[in-house]
This record gives C-alpha cells, sequence and structure tokens, in this order.
C-alpha cells in the first residue's frame, strides 16, 4: 500500500476529483486551501496580496500496483497547463487499522 | 464564531437574554392601552358657512359652487360632496387615509381665504372643522326618575356633570333631553285684544319689575350704604300680579287678568324615551388621545359614587359602553390565542411524543409573541383586534423554524452523538434554509405594510408584527433551541454487552410507541406507496389534478361565492329609524313610537333596551345641524342580549322589526341597520347625478320600487334627499303694511314674538336661571286661521294678520346634495343574507334594464365602491407577493424552474379556499382576500421543504424516483406538522364566536381551506411535476461537464 500525496492549484479541484473517479479510487482525504512554494519555479501560492492563488492537497492510500497508472494521469493533467500544476508525492504506508 | 455555537457555548447568556427580552416584553405590555383599532383619524374635514337669508338654491350658486372650486385643488382629496340648505352650506372632504390631516386642514384655510373676497356680502366666514374620533360618544347612559323628573336637569347639572368631569380624560358630558325649567306666560289673545294690548307691552311690564339696580350710595352719619332696587321675582307666581297698564277708567290690568303662568318643563320638541320612560340621556366622550377603555373604567367607579348621592328614584342604566364591546373582543381573541398555543403544544407533543422536546418548541411561542409587545410599545400603538389577531396568525409559524433545527438535532442525536456536538453540527446543517423560510414569509408580509387606503391602516400592524414575531422566532430557532437541545436532550443509552459487543438499551414500548409512532410510520408507507404510483402514472395524475382544480372553479363560475367588503360583525345593536308622514306633531310620533317600542319588545324577547329620540332639540345648536331628527322622525336605538346568549343573528332580528315596522299604514318609510364597527354597515349605494331635482326624484323612486320588487335580498333602500318639507309660508302685503308703518321685517319679529315666544328674562333660583317666556297660548296659534287672527300692533291700534298678510301651505326645496361638483342624491341597499357583490350586481341589471334618462348619469358605490378598490389593491398585491416569494425561492435553489414548481400548489390553495367558502357559505370579503395573500407564504414553506429534501437526495446520487420516494416518506411528518399547527392556530378564530369574531371568521376559513388542499394535493403534484421537469436535470449536466476534460487523453511520453 502507498500513500500518493497530490497538491494542486484549487483550479484544479474538480478535475483531480475526475481523475480519481475515472480511475475508480474511490477513498481520499482532502485539505483545502493549503499554501505552498515549488523548489523548480512556477509561482508560490500563499494566499497573501502579492501571491493569492492557494493550493489543495489530496491524500489517497492506493495498492502498490495502481501507483504509476496514479502518477502518469497526474502528470496528464500537469501537461494540461503548467502555471495551473499539480505535483504528487509517493510514500510508503507502515500500518494501518 | 457563527451565532448557534456562541449559543450553545454560552447557555447562561443566552437564557438570560430571552429571559430580558421576555421581561421587557412583559413589561411593555403592561404599559399598552387597550383599544379597538390601532389609531387611525377618520379623513374628512368639514367647511361650514352660514348666508342667512338666502334659499338653498341661492347657497348652492353661490357659496357652495365657489367652495368646492377652490377646495378641489387640496392635496390627497379623494371625494368632495356638500350640502346646501337654506341659510348653511356644508362641504364635506374626503382625504385619503393616511393623509396628514393637519397639512391638509391649513392647506384647505389657504384655499379659503383666498376665495373669501369672492363670497356674497352678509355671508360669514367659512369655518373649517375636522372630524375627530374623540368626539364621538363613547359611553351613553339612560337616567330615568319618578317623582324628580322635573328637577332633574338641576340635580343631573349641579351633582352629576360636575363630578364626571373630574374624571380624568372626559372630554365632554352633556344632557340631551333632560327637562328644562321653563316659566311660560301663555296670552290670550281675544284678552288681549279687548284692552287693545300688544303681547310686547306685556312682555316689557314683566321684564321691567324683574330687576336688581345699584341706585348709587347713601352716607348716614358714620357709614355708608349701597342704595338698591331689588325687585327680582322670587316666585314664578309673582309674575301675574303685575301691572301691564292701566285702563283709562283707572282699571288696573293684571298679568293674571289676560295670561296664565305655567312654571313647568319646556314644550315638547324633542322627546326622549328609554323602554318607554321618561329618560335624559347623558352622553359623554373621551378627550383625544385618551383611552377609551381607561376611560370608561372611571367613569362607571365615579357614577357608581355618584349614584349613591342622588335622590332615591333616580335610575342610571347604560346604553351604550364602548369599552364593553372593545374588551369583550379583545378577551374573546385572547381566548384564540390561548387555544392556539395549546393546540399547536399539542400537535408537537404528538408528533414528537416527548416533553422535552415539546417544551423546547413550545418556549418559542411566548418569546416570539411577547416582541410584538415591545414593537407594539415602541410605536405607540395598543393591544388591539388588530394586534391580536396578527399574533393569532402567528402562532402556527412560530415553531416551524424550531421544529425544522430540532427534528435535525434528534437525528444526529439518534446516530449516536452527544446532544452537544449534534446542536452545533445539525443547526449549522439547516440555519441557511431556516432563514430563508423566515425570507419568503417577510416577503409575504412586508408588501403587507405598504398598503394605502382604510386596508393600509388595518394590514400594516398585521404586516410589521408577523415579520417581527417569525424574525425572532427564527432566532430563537438558531439560538435558544440548539442551547436547550444541547442541554435536555439526552444522548441514547448505549452500553457493552458480555461478549464485548456494543447495544443500544432498547427504551419501553408505551402505549406512544405502539399507537401514534405506529400510525405515523404506516402513513408514512402508506404515502410512499402512493408516490410511487403516481411517479408512475404521471399524466393520469397531472390530469386529474387539473381536473380537479377546474371542477372547484364551478362554484365561482356559477355565482356560489359572494363577495363583501367586510362581514356585518354582530354587536347586539340595531338603529331603526322611522318617518312619518311630514307636518306630524312631535307629540304623535312619539305616540307612535312607544307603540312601534311595546310591539319590538313582544315580537322580540332578547331586547333588553330601547331608547328612542323623536323630534330635535331646537337650542342644539351646530350638534342638532347634523342630527337628521325631525319632529316627523323617530330614532331608535335597540339594544339585545349579548351574542353568545341568544339563538338569532341580529340581523335576523333586524329582519323581524322591518316586517313589524312595514305593517303600520302612518309610517312612510323605515331602516333598520345593524351596528357599525369598521366603515359602517355594508351598503350599496347608487349615486344619481342630475341637475333637475323633479327628474332625479322621480327617477330614483322608480329605481326604489324596481330593487325592492326584484332584488332579492334588499331591505333598508332609503333615497338621501329628503322629502320636501311643509311649511307654512307667511307673505307680506307690502304695500298695506308700509300703509300701517309695518314692513316684513317687523311683522315677521311680531309673528315670532307670539308664536315662538318672547324671552323677557329669568326667574333667578339658587343660582340658576330659568327663562321667562312670553307668548300666545296654544290654541291662538294651533291652526293656520287662528295664525290669520294673530294681532299686530301698529301706530294705529291693532290689526289683524290676515289684513296685511296671507299665509299659505307649501312645499319647502329639498337641501341640495352634491358630490364631485355635480348634483346628486344616493340611493343605499342594505343586504340581506345575500352577498354585498351579489346585490350590486342585481341593481347593476335592474339600472340597465330600466335605462337611464337623458341628463342623468348613474353609478354604484358605497361599500360596494370600497371593496372593489380593495379587491383591485389586493390583486396588485397578491402579484407582488408571488413575485417576491419567488425571487426569494429561486435564490434559495439557485434555481428558476424549482420555484415555479413549488409555486404550483398555489393553483390547489385556491381550491381549497373556494371549497371552503362553498361549505361554509362565507362570502369573500377584505380580511378572506388578506387570508389568501397569507396563504402563498405558508403554502410555498411546506413545497421549499419538500423540494428541498429531494434535491440533497439526487445530489447524494439517488435515483430520482427513488429520491422523491425516500424524501416524500422523510419530510412528510415536518409538513404535516408544520402545516398541522397553522391549521390549528387559525382554528380558533374561524370557530370562535366572540363578539366581533365574525371580522375574523373569512381569514380563518380562508387559510384552513387553502391549506389543507394545498397541502395534501403539494405532497403529491410537486414530486410528480418534479420528476416530470427534471429527467434530464443537473445531474446530466455535470456529466456533461465532465466528458469536455481531455486532458486524460494527453500522452505523458517525453519527446525528444
Amino acid at each position: 500500500m502507498k500513500c500518493v500525496f497530490i497538491v494542486f492549484n484549487q483550479a484544479n479541484t474538480s478535475r483531480v476529483e475526475y481523475l480519481l473517479d475515472a480511475l475508480k479510487i474511490s477513498g481520499f482525504t482532502m485539505f483545502e486551501e493549503v499554501q505552498g512554494r515549488g523548489t523548480n519555479g512556477g509561482e508560490p501560492r500563499r494566499g497573501t496580496h502579492t501571491w493569492p492563488e492557494l493550493n489543495s492537497a489530496v491524500m489517497t492510500m492506493v495498492e502498490d500496483d495502481r501507483v504509476d497508472e496514479l502518477l502518469d494521469t497526474v502528470k496528464k493533467l500537469d501537461l494540461r497547463n503548467k502555471e495551473v500544476g499539480v505535483r504528487a508525492f509517493v510514500w510508503n504506508v507502515e500500518k494501518s487499522v | 464564531m457563527s451565532i448557534y455555537k456562541s449559543a450553545i457555548k454560552k447557555p447562561v447568556t443566552t437564557a438570560l437574554i430571552f429571559v430580558a427580552v421576555a421581561i421587557v416584553g412583559l413589561f411593555s405590555m403592561s404599559k399598552l392601552p387597550i383599544d379597538q383599532f390601532p389609531e387611525m383619524d377618520p379623513p374628512f374635514i368639514t367647511v361650514m358657512t352660514t348666508y342667512a337669508g338666502a334659499s338653498a338654491s341661492e347657497i348652492e350658486t353661490n357659496v357652495t359652487k365657489l367652495i368646492e372650486n377652490s377646495l378641489n385643488a387640496v392635496d390627497g382629496l379623494k371625494e368632495l360632496t356638500s350640502i346646501s340648505k337654506d341659510n348653511i352650506s356644508v362641504v364635506n372632504l374626503e382625504m385619503e387615509w393616511g393623509t396628514d390631516l393637519d397639512e391638509a386642514v391649513n392647506d384647505a384655510r389657504g384655499y379659503i381665504d383666498m376665495l373669501k373676497e369672492a363670497l356674497p356680502d352678509g355671508c360669514s366666514n367659512p369655518s373649517l372643522f375636522k372630524l375627530n374620533t374623540s368626539s364621538m360618544p363613547i359611553i351613553q347612559y339612560a337616567i330615568t326618575a319618578k317623582e324628580s323628573y322635573p328637577g332633574l336637569d338641576k340635580i343631573l347639572n349641579d351633582e352629576l356633570i360636575t363630578q364626571l368631569n373630574r374624571v380624568d380624560g372626559i372630554g365632554s358630558a352633556s344632557l340631551s333631553g333632560a327637562p328644562e325649567r321653563y316659566v311660560y306666560v301663555d296670552i290670550d289673545q281675544a284678552k288681549i285684544d279687548a284692552f287693545g294690548l300688544p303681547l310686547e307691552m306685556v312682555g316689557n311690564a314683566i321684564a321691567n319689575n324683574n330687576l336688581n339696580l345699584s341706585s348709587g350710595t347713601v352716607k348716614l352719619d358714620t357709614e355708608q350704604y349701597q342704595l338698591q332696587v331689588r325687585s327680582e321675582y322670587v316666585e314664578s307666581s309673582e309674575i301675574g300680579n303685575i301691572v301691564v297698564t292701566t285702563t283709562q277708567t283707572g282699571q288696573q290690568v293684571f298679568v293674571r287678568d289676560i295670561a296664565t303662568i305655567r312654571d313647568t318643563i319646556k314644550d315638547l320638541t324633542l322627546d326622549e324615551k328609554v323602554n318607554g320612560e321618561e329618560a335624559v340621556k347623558l352622553v359623554i366622550s373621551k378627550k383625544s388621545g385618551a383611552n377609551t377603555v381607561q376611560v370608561c373604567k372611571d367613569i362607571r367607579k365615579e357614577l357608581a359614587k355618584i349614584e349613591k348621592v342622588l335622590p332615591s328614584d333616580i335610575k342610571i342604566d347604560l346604553i351604550y359602553d364602548s369599552s364593553e364591546e372593545i374588551e369583550n373582543s379583545i378577551l374573546s381573541l385572547i381566548e384564540s390565542i390561548f387555544y392556539a398555543l395549546l393546540f399547536v403544544v399539542l400537535v408537537v407533543l404528538i408528533f414528537l411524543g416527548n416533553w422535552r422536546a415539546t417544551f423546547i418548541i413550545g418556549i418559542t411561542i411566548p418569546i416570539s409573541l411577547i416582541v410584538a409587545f415591545i414593537y407594539l410599545l415602541f410605536v405607540d400603538s395598543s393591544l388591539n383586534i388588530i394586534s391580536l389577531c396578527s399574533l393569532t396568525v402567528a402562532i402556527g409559524m412560530v415553531v416551524d423554524d424550531a421544529i425544522v433545527v430540532l427534528e435535525n438535532i434528534s437525528k444526529h442525536i439518534d446516530r449516536g452523538s452527544s446532544p452537544r456536538e449534534a446542536a452545533i453540527y445539525a443547526t449549522n446543517e439547516v440555519w441557511t434554509s431556516v432563514i430563508a423560510t423566515t425570507l419568503v414569509i417577510a416577503a409575504v408580509f412586508i408588501p403587507l405594510t405598504m398598503l394605502s387606503g382604510m386596508a393600509g391602516i388595518l394590514f400594516k400592524e398585521l404586516g410589521w408584527i408577523v415579520t417581527i414575531v417569525v424574525s425572532t422566532s427564527t432566532v430563537v430557532a438558531i439560538t435558544l433551541t440548539p442551547m436547550l437541545c444541547s442541554k435536555l436532550l439526552k444522548a441514547k443509552k448505549v452500553k457493552v454487552d458480555e461478549r464485548g459487543k456494543l447495544v443500544e438499551v432498547k427504551e419501553k414500548r408505551g402505549w406512544y410507541q405502539r399507537i401514534v409512532v405506529g400510525t405515523l410510520d404506516k402513513i408514512d408507507g402508506w404515502y410512499a406507496n402512493i408516490l410511487r404510483w403516481c411517479l408512475r402514472h404521471k399524466l393520469t395524475t397531472v390530469s386529474i389534478a387539473i381536473l380537479f382544480f377546474g371542477l372547484t372553479l364551478i362554484p365561482v363560475m356559477t355565482g356560489k361565492i359572494g363577495t363583501d367588503f367586510m362581514q356585518q360583525t354582530d354587536n347586539g345593536r340595531l338603529s331603526v329609524s322611522i318617518e312619518l308622514q311630514s307636518g306630524t306633531r312631535v307629540e304623535e310620533s312619539a305616540k307612535l313610537a312607544r307603540r312601534v317600542e311595546a310591539r319590538f319588545m313582544e315580537l322580540v324577547p332578547e331586547i333588553e333596551r330601547i331608547s328612542s329620540s323623536t323630534g330635535s332639540n331646537d337650542q342644539g345648536g351646530v350638534a342638532s345641524l347634523f342630527s337628521s331628527t325631525t319632529n316627523n322622525k323617530i330614532s331608535m336605538t335597540v339594544v339585545c342580549s349579548k351574542k353568545n346568549e341568544r339563538e338569532r343573528g341580529i340581523t335576523e332580528i333586524a329582519e323581524v322589526l322591518r316586517k313589524e315596522l312595514a305593517v303600520y299604514p302612518e309610517i312612510i318609510d323605515y331602516q333598520c341597520s345593524t351596528g357599525g364597527g369598521m366603515g359602517g354597515g355594508s351598503t350599496v349605494d347608487v349615486e344619481i347625478y342630475g341637475y333637475d331635482f323633479d327628474q332625479t326624484n322621480l327617477y330614483a323612486n322608480e329605481l326604489k320600487n324596481l330593487i325592492s320588487q326584484k332584488v332579492e335580498g334588499a331591505r333598508d333602500i332609503a333615497v338621501s334627499r329628503d322629502e320636501d318639507r311643509s311649511e307654512l309660508k307667511i307673505t307680506v302685503d307690502k304695500e298695506k303694511a308700509a300703509y300701517l308703518g309695518l314692513n316684513s321685517a317687523t311683522v315677521s319679529t311680531y309673528v315670532r314674538n307670539r308664536v315662538n315666544g318672547l324671552t323677557v328674562g329669568y326667574l333667578k333660583e339658587d343660582g340658576d336661571e330659568y327663562d321667562i317666556v312670553v307668548r300666545l297660548q296654544e290654541e291662538n296659534r294651533n291652526s293656520i286661521t287662528t295664525l290669520q287672527d294673530i294681532s299686530i300692533p301698529t301706530g294705529m291700534g291693532n290689526v289683524k294678520l290676515s289684513e296685511i298678510a296671507t299665509i299659505e301651505e307649501y312645499w319647502a326645496p329639498p337641501t341640495i346634495e352634491r358630490k364631485s361638483r355635480q348634483r346628486y342624491m344616493r340611493l343605499s341597499v342594505t343586504p340581506y343574507n345575500v352577498p354585498l357583490g351579489q346585490i350590486a350586481a342585481n341593481v347593476q341589471s335592474v339600472i340597465d334594464q330600466t335605462g337611464t334618462p337623458n341628463g342623468i348619469t348613474v353609478r354604484i358605490s358605497g361599500s360596494y365602491e370600497d371593496q372593489q378598490e380593495t379587491f383591485a389593491d389586493m390583486i396588485i398585491l397578491l402579484l407582488l407577493v408571488v413575485l417576491l416569494v419567488y425571487v426569494v425561492m429561486a435564490s434559495q435553489f439557485e434555481s428558476l424552474a424549482k420555484p415555479a414548481i413549488i409555486m404550483l400548489s398555489l393553483p390547489f390553495a385556491i381550491s381549497g379556499v373556494i371549497i371552503a367558502l362553498w361549505i361554509t357559505g362565507v362570502s369573500l370579503d377584505m380580511i378572506g382576500a388578506l387570508g389568501f395573500i397569507m396563504l402563498v407564504g405558508i403554502v410555498t414553506k411546506n413545497g421549499i421543504v419538500l423540494v428541498d429534501y429531494i434535491n440533497l437526495m439526487r445530489d447524494r446520487g439517488y435515483e430520482l424516483y427513488e429520491a422523491i420516494a425516500l424524501s416524500g416518506a422523510s419530510r412528510l411528518r415536518p409538513v404535516l406538522m408544520t402545516a398541522l399547527t397553522t391549521l390549528l392556530g387559525m382554528l380558533p378564530m374561524a370557530l370562535s364566536t366572540g363578539e366581533g369574531s365574525e371580522m375574523w371568521h373569512p381569514l380563518g376559513i380562508v387559510v384552513i381551506g387553502g391549506l389543507l388542499v394545498s397541502t395534501m394535493v403539494t405532497l403529491i403534484i410537486v414530486p410528480v411535476v418534479y420528476a416530470l421537469m427534471s429527467r434530464h436535470g443537473e445531474r446530466d449536466k455535470e456529466e456533461k461537464l465532465r466528458k469536455e476534460y481531455i486532458f486524460m487523453q494527453i500522452s505523458t511520453k517525453e519527446e525528444n
């Protein structure tokens, strides 16, 4: 089991929900209105006067074999418009109840 | 932090805020005066001008027309009417209700000042009056006496009136019909002729011997005295001993030789009787601004004290006490409020089956209602019929919001939340929709405050009170209700069983669970089944509904539903006016009055008192100008027992009296009108405009006959123009008169002295003065022949009146009535057991059949006109309200179609109203129309609850029909509950038999009928139409949107 953390510009919210539906991933936890800054370029999303945009984030636990498919789809979404970006990070799930 | 969270976190503050509100409210209530209606000034201004010696038509052209033309420009003028009669012109201005009268009076005064120059010389300055409600009598007593009757006037004036005037708030207390003491010197014409004495000489002799004159001072030694001639009469008998003259033979002629002296009470011109006994009427009016109920209470208390001091044969009976009526109707309304409260709480208890929940809901009622008192005190209003009715209307609605909140909280608690958490989150879920439904109510009631005219005055308070009360209930529902829920509701008891499993502790299944919950569950299931069937047969369902709606329109099409302006109220009082042949002596009229009274008493045992007056008080001054009793007219006030103590209604009794009056041949016309209240009795008036008196009279009589024959239920058809009055005219031969050194003026003075009498001074006794009147004895002035025989003194001895003048009978021209600056007369028709609208239609058809002659125009007015105007206002209001409600709902659902679905319940509300009116036989009036407008809000509220839930279910992904059936089953109880609370809240109003309750019956009936039918239909037709319209609804739209996302097709392969 892997945890995929997807963080995206708010403008992508409905597309992210759509891609999860499309991949039949039903479980997720969503954080609305999170702030963030990228390491490799891109505008910061701080919700301030200078950087007014905000991100949201989704954490979803998927079986190992579905991770690539998910990341690939996220990549597709990112390619749609680089400025309205989306990032995904994967780590291991040690235990769960 | 949101308001409900704060409320739950600070329970003490929340509770105490509402306690404080309740205390302020109760304090306001104790300060509120009790009154019949909200304060309103009837917008009438009267301009009175006298022009001595001018005939009616001269007055009309020279005074009335000029005044009318200039006053026509006054701002806010609604109608201009005038009366021109001999010597007097009266112009009445009816302003729009709600006009600032002071402003209007100033305006009118300005115009009259400009006009003054143009008025004829000798014409008095026009004087302006404002009709004031405070000038109306608030309480009337009949005072009867046996032995003390002759001295009653003095006793009452000295002891009663002076003491009464001390009561705070009394404007005036006056006696009418009191026997006044007069000293009459009745001269025998033949005897003074024998001595060759003129009557004036007798008068002078009496006057000259009735003196107290100072004749200087006298100094006697060390002292000084005033010298006075004191020859004033101490007793009336002294008058007989006055020497009038000494004849040439040296014989002294005493007054007693030529006249009889009567120290008696004044000759009869006004005959006041109560139950046929000699009576004096005590009429008391209040100061403007004083509170009727309080003043009447003080008067009663004071009178009880005075009565003990008065001689024992003097009896004081109450004829009319306006405070009694007010108190009774207020009491019956308070009763309705308590019944409504009881019913509402019972409904809540049955549906929730939980004392704590019922308490939480129930507490919102008093808190919300009490706030209305604060508002009333704030705007200087009173506890009146309107404000209390508004409270009754509001009772059923104030619990709705609290029910929605509580229901949701209980649901969360059932799921296992702690009451506190449940209160916060459940309130959060519903609070916006609670506010939205309140907005709908506000959208209905706020426009009511904007109405103009009389309806505006009536409904302004209603609009504000309901809006304020319902808004308060919303505030309570989102603060106090969740707070109380968090404290009072109990979480479900759970425990862990021996196997380590969590189990619910089952409550005992009491009778409530078995019977009530079982029944309700059954109804839920049954309803869901019907709904499923209807959803499968949508077209059939819709067709049946349309057919049903069409069928209910039939009673309207066939004229089964009547219209009225206002229901006639039964206050147990009738005014009867009887007209005899003109010229009938007042004594004769009085005799007939006694006979009629006796018959009335026999026929109608319900009668408690009849007070009648015949004739007019010739010294009445300005007041008598407005009263219409003359010697040939009898006016009676018949007081019956209280409404609920008798079986016959007041209109039935009136009909009995009418039948009796029709029997007497000497009665040429009679009216029997049931009592007043707002806007007086309801009549249909036919206004006949035309310049020619004869032509209009003829036409009016023709119409009168036709209407009485052809129009069913037409009673008391009265013509406003009086019959020509018979008068005796003295035409002086000016040539002969001049020859004798006389002229018309001197002749008229002489005749007046002899017939009417010459007041020659006063008999003083105990500080009171009584007139001494010298005139011819009655036998010398009671026929044309004896009048011709009156001696007129000249320089050459006496001549007979017949020598210099002729006396003939002639008909005095009537008073000239004008309206809108045209001569007109009015034919008023009172309906009996027939709605006003129908009478008006029938009268119109009679008019159409007869056709109107050239030069005459006819118009139907009266209450019917008011009704038409008000209904037109109401229709505009209805459209406005529907539009506003649509706007509120559309913004709540963010949809244009959903509100339209909900509004489908409205036609069925119409059906319900029609059925209810048809069954009860009540006609639709202004108050009923108001009920219908209120229905718009009440009915749509049900639809909102339902549609909102269907939307929710569909968003949760349920299939359309399943979503509808599920929501139906789940929302049935709240819908039934809110509908039932409103319905039962209105029930006491519809059923009440208290005084003045007739007025509000239609409101209750309309709301109950409309709500009942529309709720039943709404539960079926709204879901079905929802299904029809949402086939390709919002969910499909979302799918479409998603299909536009094409990013999935983008390739992620690096291109290099």
